[in-house]
């Protein structure tokens, strides 16, 4: 609670949370906002935005609702952002943990795999893996967690590496502790808030690369996403600029949105570590 | 130089040279010589050998390369216009063909072509081993070569002259024989570095860039060919194609490369123009391939379901923009020779289309669905996609779960035609003059596993097969148009697969480019008259 009391303080916490606050109900109440399937055909195609109240932002070149298709996207976009973020930084804690507390040649195996992840650009990486084994959305998960492990796993080791030292840990170890205890009770709580603060990172990242893969048409077609609605209305950019610009607008909005909220989190942290 | 004096400029001119060391190839080009036209390609096929691997995909790049023994045209004798063939001339038995061939025309390798590498390509590639050549030389029996210009089909069964020259074009490439013979022919080099007789030889190939293909000096037409190099760009981006023509960064959009939604536009811009004739020999259709193992499929009331759930005037209207006509059955509307219009037609009835599911004994489920199914669109076109999307909508209201499977093009043909791993898929077959070509293919039973654009779905009709087999060696023409229209109406009733609309295509050039679009499939035909006006 008083984490959240300093994330309000700052700007950046405010408006970032707001946004994502307000984006999260979107994504919630998507059903209710709008009922049916996102991607049914229901009216006449290429309508122009605000033109009809039925369909406030037009619909696109089979006459599909385009804000159906924005509403419905906040819940993939978030989703998969979120779900891509989670995996990611659940592998590279326990990456991390294991390799910082046990060391030795434990440490220098998974510290090489890590090097490997970081080598290679984790869009191509997200974008191998998905034309092999085909676009799903826990496929397109699964993709992008595997690109985006890498850091949290390294802040971990460092965090954990300078934890373990410390001389709490060092009595925790003299009273007989088991070394998975202390990993999980000791260490791992304090080593915990740098990564969380770089996890609203990854999400935004997580979310522009979903909408990449889509772009490409490596998502899942039967979902509607922000990406494949960019890349659908890229066709007819020059005639129907809105179709593509709409779903921009909404990726631009929960970028900036995950951003400002990460910004406020690593203030508010740095603000409770200065207090004594 | 320390960090220290790592300014920020020098970081932005380092950026810069970066950047544009980048841009170059584009650049170079973009300018290049002046007797160079680039079009615009959308796909790299993996096989390039057009004796192996008969589609357009593939004649876009190659047919400038490798020849067939006559192309098309508008105005010459039987419709055709002599390539490597000088004339043809059938027997009154129907059990041979005479081919006088053109004298003094040279490999780009610099070996002579003669009657031998026709006698090799027809007996080892195109009968064995051809998508469209293994139908129309299903009787071939022997190919004597009295002379090195003269080849004489000897066929075991009466085998229709008027077939023989509908195909022609199409499934007679010839390759050269001492590049072939003794090798695994499948995985030969030259089916991606190909040589051939053609107007242009195929030098370069950048995997996911362009292919360029140089003028054959000894080319054996006179002053031909008038350019000096085709480069094909790839641009998978068909977004990226009208705006790459209008920066005249390519001269050269053929196959509605161009997107429909755009025409109106491009064609005012000024040094653009858009032109709808060149593509009559080749009429696409819209088709929905359905995989019969499927026992929901194998039910023709479900099929007649799926049928009644779409309306092709949406189809027509919406996703190609009046570009195209609804279909009635197999045999598309502009082949009068052959179509027939009294057919079992599917009006657009989605609660007939229920009922008939109800019927069938597929009951809806608590959430409202049937049965799911895998639905693969080609992605050879944007209209194929579009139609997937719209199909899976169709599908939806009369309670089937359609879920589409996206893949490029070697994943999609692997997946349908040699793994069989769809239930319904949306392809393109074209319409090439004659039934026998291309349309039966894509029905008859009997055909081995990855053979591209045919029946793969498991479908087997006796009594449709026994048709196809009658009139592939019917010779009197009357006759042969009997057995076809029976044909239609079989297809038409038993839904092996369904038909949805037939279109043709849509080049856009610059005006630079002449001699445009003057034979009925000019797009992949050779260009060897094709020039740029500077």
């Amino acid at each position: 609670m008083r984490l959240l009391r300093d994330l309000l303080r700052t700007p950046e916490g405010a408006i970032g949370l707001g946004i994502l606050a307000a984006l999260a109900l979107v994504a919630l109440f998507a059903p209710v906002l709008s009922p049916g399937d996102p991607l049914r055909i229901a009216g006449r195609a290429l309508l122009p935005p605000f033109t009809d109240p039925a369909f406030p932002l037009g619909t696109d070149r089979l006459g599909r609702d385009v804000l159906a298709g924005i509403l419905h996207g906040t819940r993939t976009s978030l989703a998969v952002g979120l779900a891509a973020a989670l995996a990611a930084i659940a592998i590279g804690l326990c990456v991390g943990l294991t390799a910082g507390f046990a060391g030795g040649l434990i440490d220098e195996g998974l510290m090489r795999v890590v090097d490997a992840f970081q080598i290679v650009p984790s869009f191509l990486l997200a974008l191998a893996f998905v034309s092999v084994i085909g676009a799903s959305v826990p496929v397109v998960v699964l993709a992008i967690a595997l690109g985006a492990w890498a850091d949290p796993a390294r802040l971990t080791r460092a965090q954990v590496l300078s934890i373990r030292e410390r001389d709490y840990v060092a009595s925790a170890r003299v009273i007989g502790m088991h070394p998975a205890e202390i990993a999980f009770r000791e260490i791992l709580p304090n080593a915990l808030p740098p990564v969380l603060a770089l996890s609203a990172i990854i999400v935004a990242a997580a979310i522009l690369t979903e909408a990449a893969l889509s772009f490409l048409g490596l998502g899942d077609p039967n979902v509607v996403t922000w990406g494949s609605m960019i890349a659908e209305g890229r066709n007819i950019l020059r005639s129907s600029p809105s179709l593509s610009i709409f779903p921009g607008i909404a990726l631009v909005i929960t970028v900036i949105g995950v951003y400002l909220f990460s910004e406020g989190l690593t203030k508010a942290f740095a603000g409770r570590r200065l207090e004594p | 130089m320390t960090i220290a004096t790592l300014s920020r400029r020098t970081l932005l001119q380092a950026g810069g040279t970066l950047l544009a060391s980048t841009a170059l190839p584009t650049f170079a080009i973009a300018q290049g010589a002046g007797n160079r036209l680039i079009a615009a390609a959308d796909s790299e096929p993996k096989n390039l050998n057009p004796a192996i691997v008969a589609s357009n995909g593939v004649f876009f790049i190659a047919s400038k390369v490798v020849e067939p023994l006559a192309e098309a045209s508008f105005d010459g004798k039987d419709g055709l216009a002599p390539r490597l063939a000088t004339s043809w001339e059938g027997s009154a038995d129907g059990k041979s063909v005479t081919f006088k061939l053109r004298e003094g025309v040279k490999w780009h390798d610099g070996k002579p072509f003669t009657s031998a590498d026709v006698a090799y390509s027809a007996l080892n590639i195109w009968k064995p081993l051809q998508n469209l050549g293994r139908l129309v030389f299903a009787n071939l029996e022997a190919v004597d070569t009295p002379d090195a210009t003269t080849a004489v089909f000897k066929f075991s069964k009466p085998t229709p002259l008027q077939l023989i020259r509908n195909a022609l074009p199409v499934v007679s490439s010839v390759v050269p024989k001492h590049l072939y013979e003794g090798t695994d022919i499948a995985t030969n080099p030259a089916n991606v570095k190909l040589v051939g007789t053609g107007p242009f030889k195929l030098t370069e190939y950048k995997p996911g860039e362009y292919y360029r293909l140089t003028r054959n000096a000894d080319y054996w037409g006179k002053g031909e060919p008038k350019l000096d190099e085709i480069i094909f760009r790839v641009l998978p981006d068909r977004a990226g194609a009208g705006a790459a023509l209008e920066a005249e960064e390519i001269q050269l959009a053929a196959f509605s490369a161009v997107p429909l939604t755009d025409l109106a536009r491009i064609s005012k811009v000024p040094g653009i123009k858009v032109i709808s004739k060149g593509y009559e020999a080749l009429t696409y259709q819209l088709v929905i391939e359905i995989n019969h193992r499927r026992k929901e499929l194998a039910d023709l009331k479900v099929r007649q379901a799926i049928a009644h759930a779409i309306d092709k005037k949406f189809v027509v209207d919406t996703i190609f923009l009046g570009y195209a006509t609804a279909s009635t059955g197999p045999v598309p509307k502009n082949a009068p020779e052959f179509y027939d219009a009294s057919v079992p037609t599917y009006a657009f009835d989605t609660a007939k289309a229920n009922a008939l599911l109800d019927e069938a004994g597929y009951k809806k489920g608590a959430n409202g669905t049937r049965f799911s199914l895998k639905l693969r669109p080609a992605p050879y076109f944007n209209e194929t996609k579009q139609f997937g999307d719209y199909l899976r909508q169709a599908l939806a209201a009369i309670g089937i779960d359609a879920q589409l499977i996206n893949a490029d093009s070697a994943a999609h043909q692997k997946a349908v035609y040699t793994d069989h791993d769809f239930d319904l898929a949306i392809g393109p077959p074209v319409f090439r003059g004659d039934p026998a070509i291309s349309t039966t293919i894509l029905v008859r039973s009997g055909i081995p596993a990855g053979v591209p654009f045919s029946n793969q779905g498991g479908y087997e009709n006796k009594e449709l097969d026994g048709i196809i087999a009658k009139a592939a060696e019917t010779v009197d023409t009357s006759a042969r148009t009997e057995l076809y229209k029976q044909f239609q109406k079989i297809v038409a009733t038993d839904l092996p697969l369904i038909n949805v609309a037939e279109w043709g295509f849509i080049t856009v050039a610059r005006d630079t480019v002449q001699n445009v679009s003057n034979n009925p499939r000019w797009a992949v035909s050779n260009w060897s008259d094709t020039a740029l006006k500077s």
